[in-house]
């Protein structure tokens, strides 16, 4: 039943054949039930009046009968009414026999000599009451349709055609001659059962008919959604076939065009944003021979800043260390001109992801000063191998820990790793001044910073979450913000543990466990 | 002295490098063009090149694969291309190594160079076996029966790492610390690359190596004695 409604809600050729072949039923059934109602009546109507015509010259003959037995006995009288009664029910204009039958009219007849009398093979509780009820009032001949039924049992549909009749010493009578109806009933129904079988393939064939015409005009509307859908796909060289000069052609040159037109376009926003990033790349490159050049002068100079005024040792300070910040900008630019372009690519070695934060963080500790927090690890595994761009992530590592550090008001960072068979996860925690809301969903955004009005302690050049986040999803990884304000920030890096393979789970949640949702109580 | 040919076009790039290395004790040969390179390389033979990748004329892939077919000399890429292509590419032409620019500091570049020029492995001497390969270091030759076997300075130090200590399994960080004098880099392309290139010279077959063995999921070791 299901089946059948989204058959009828998905397929506009269902829907067509289906109300099509309903119309065409309640047509053909009303055509063909007025067409059998005319063709009855007619054939009724002929047999009605040659039996009438025959009665009345039977009645006439009866009424004759009577008289010219008006000498005779009554046993005679009887005799000669039977022979009439065989006579007439043997004699037809075709081979059909006529019943004919003598009863007594309630309270007109004499008790005493009874003439009823009758071919005796039908039963005389057929004759319709009403029937003979307008015989008693009327002399004329009056009819009608009823079955007969049949002392064997049998009925049939038969015309009843009666008239009064007066019998002398018998009192009123009346007399009755049953026509059946077989041969009628017969044709009717063979006209009934062909107008039926008409009927059933005529639909059949209306139904054949409909489909083969809706196919004509469903076929091409499907083509033309295949097509669409592959276009929509991505695959922008597909086109309509134009076969025909009809309306599909039409709607085939009219797709056509505006694929075309849709395709040029975005060839046109490709090739410009190729150029953009192109752009960024080449000019990345070509700052970095001046740059390399500009980092060995200033080495150089440096390196003999014991023999300078302070003022421009500090100079040479401030120049190197401003050097190094500019290569970190440039670094990230062409990182994230790789990102944009979509040609960085991974390249997936076994590495152990323990070892990899601890070098990270020991990096961190060379570099810090002394006022650099502690950065705890927590894991349960001493050792967790997996699949990865080893670079990749360790730029991840370095990103998340940086920030963490920048952000940790001096509080120590805890780092947890935890492990499935199938992903990885770490979270770097900081218990810091934390993110609102309207900062977490910023927190990748590029140049973006947290709080522009924090001094910048270690430099970040501002993509490196950003360049953390498109790094992870390169992995088929997710990146994971969560902070409140003064509450510190948590996040949360999933990788699979083999490099291409999809995560199905976070087996470190995003809040962090040592984060109690507050209760007020009114 | 010790020469060091140095292949940019970058005129202010040259002359610090110039600078640098002359104050850390080097001769230094200066050309700007890449299809002028191999006529200088072939006058003055220099100990090391300092090899530039985009260069007018012929680039310096092209210089490197040139260099490489008449000689061994270890040869140095800079390169300004962070791309994976690019570095593996010059690798593949015979570079033995190569420096990203903008370079750390003037000692990395230093370092690099005097790693490439030392005679790594100067505590190893006289012959050493790997499978059918016979490695003769203080003639620095490697012979496969009587037939010689040309290497690159580095393809040897890489094959003599290998081959002096059989049964170690070296991880990648291992041998590039070992030869190629690296500390906390992660770069592993450098010693893929070098390996395939040992392999398709001393190999019977590269594909199913005999020499330089492949551990899965670790790293390298020498072949088993045949």
């Amino acid at each position: 039943m299901n089946r059948v409604r989204r058959s009828l809600q998905h397929s506009l050729a269902t829907r067509v054949i289906l109300s099509t072949v309903v119309l065409s039923i309640g047509v053909i059934s009303l055509t063909g039930s007025a067409l059998y109602s005319r063709l009855a009546d007619g054939i009724l109507a002929t047999s009605l009046n040659s039996s009438l015509a025959e009665s009345r010259y039977t009645f006439f003959n009866a009424e004759y009968q009577v008289l010219a037995s008006q000498a005779l006995s009554v046993d005679d009288r009887k005799r000669a009414l039977a022979e009439f009664v065989v006579n007439t029910s043997t004699q037809g204009i075709n081979e059909e026999r006529r019943e004919v039958i003598f009863i007594k009219s309630p309270n007109g007849a004499n008790t005493t000599n009874s003439y009823e009398m009758s071919t005796n093979i039908i039963k005389n509780s057929s004759i319709p009451a009403s029937l003979r009820a307008n015989v008693q009032k009327s002399p004329k001949v009056q009819h009608a349709y009823a079955v007969a039924r049949y002392n064997n049992g049998l009925r049939v549909d038969s015309l009843f055609v009666g008239q009064r009749i007066n019998i002398p010493t018998g009192g009123r009578y009346e007399i009755y001659i049953v026509f059946s109806l077989k041969s009628q009933t017969a044709t009717l129904d063979l006209i009934k059962n062909s107008l039926l079988l008409t009927g059933i393939a005529l639909n059949l064939l209306i139904g054949l008919i409909t489909w083969l015409v809706v196919r004509q005009v469903v076929r091409p509307v499907r083509e033309a959604a295949r097509i669409a859908k592959q276009f929509s796909e991505g695959d922008f060289a597909q086109r309509m076939k134009v076969v025909s000069t009809d309306e599909m052609a039409t709607l085939a040159h009219s797709y056509n065009d505006m694929a075309q037109s849709i395709e040029q376009q975005i060839t046109r926003l490709e090739h410009l944003s190729r150029v953009q990033q192109r752009f960024v790349s080449d000019v990345t490159h070509e700052l970095r021979t001046p740059l390399t050049t500009l980092r060995m002068a200033s080495e150089v100079i440096h390196n003999q800043r014991g023999t300078f005024d302070p003022l421009v040792a500090r100079s040479s300070e401030l120049l190197v260390a401003q050097l190094d910040r500019f290569e970190g900008l440039l670094e990230d630019l062409l990182e994230v001109s790789r990102f944009d372009a979509e040609v960085a690519v991974l390249e997936p070695v076994e590495l152990d992801v323990i070892s990899l934060i601890k070098r990270c963080a020991a990096e961190f500790d060379v570099a810090g000063n002394l006022a650099t927090p502690e950065i705890v690890i927590r894991s349960e595994a001493t050792s967790v191998v997996i699949n990865a761009d080893i670079r990749r992530v360790e730029r991840i590592m370095r990103n998340l820990l940086s920030n963490a550090l920048d952000h940790s008001d001096g509080k120590p960072i805890i780092v947890t790793v935890s492990a499935t068979d199938s992903e990885v996860a770490i979270g770097v925690r900081d218990h810091g001044p934390g993110l609102d809301e309207s900062a977490l969903i910023r927190v990748f955004d590029r140049f973006w910073r947290a709080d522009p009005s924090r001094a910048r302690v270690r430099g970040g050049t501002g993509l490196g979450l950003s360049i953390a986040l498109e790094d992870a999803r390169l992995h088929n990884g997710e990146l994971d913000a969560w902070g409140r304000p003064n509450q510190g920030a948590h996040f949360v890096l999933t990788l699979p543990r083999k490099a291409g393979e999809m995560i199905n789970s976070r087996p470190i949640k995003v809040t962090p466990i040592d984060f109690h949702q507050e209760v007020f109580y009114q | 002295m010790t020469l060091i040919m140095v292949v940019d076009d970058d005129q202010d790039l040259a002359e610090m490098l110039g600078i640098v290395l002359t104050s850390s004790g080097f001769d230094v040969d200066m050309v700007s063009r890449g299809d002028e390179a191999l006529e200088v390389f072939r006058n003055n033979p220099p100990d090391l090149v300092l090899l530039d990748v985009m260069l007018p004329g012929i680039d310096g892939i092209e210089v490197c694969r040139l260099i490489r077919k008449e000689s061994m000399v270890p040869i140095v890429m800079l390169s300004a291309k962070g791309e994976t292509q690019d570095i593996v590419r010059g690798l593949e032409a015979g570079a033995d190594d190569y420096i990203q620019k903008p370079f750390r500091d003037k000692a990395e570049l230093v370092a690099r160079i005097r790693t490439r020029l030392r005679r790594t492995n100067s505590d190893v001497t006289g012959l050493l076996t790997i499978g059918d390969i016979t490695i003769d270091v203080t003639a620095h030759e490697v012979r496969r029966g009587t037939t010689l076997i040309q290497l690159t300075r580095l393809e040897f130090d890489l094959l003599v790492a290998l081959a002096k200590d059989p049964g170690r399994v070296f991880t990648r960080d291992a041998l590039l610390s070992e030869v190629w004098g690296y500390r906390q880099t992660t770069d592993t392309r450098l010693v893929n690359v070098h390996v395939q290139r040992l392999r398709s010279k001393v190999e019977h077959d590269p594909d199913r190596p005999e020499i330089v063995m492949t551990v899965r999921g670790v790293g390298y070791k020498a072949g088993g004695s045949a």
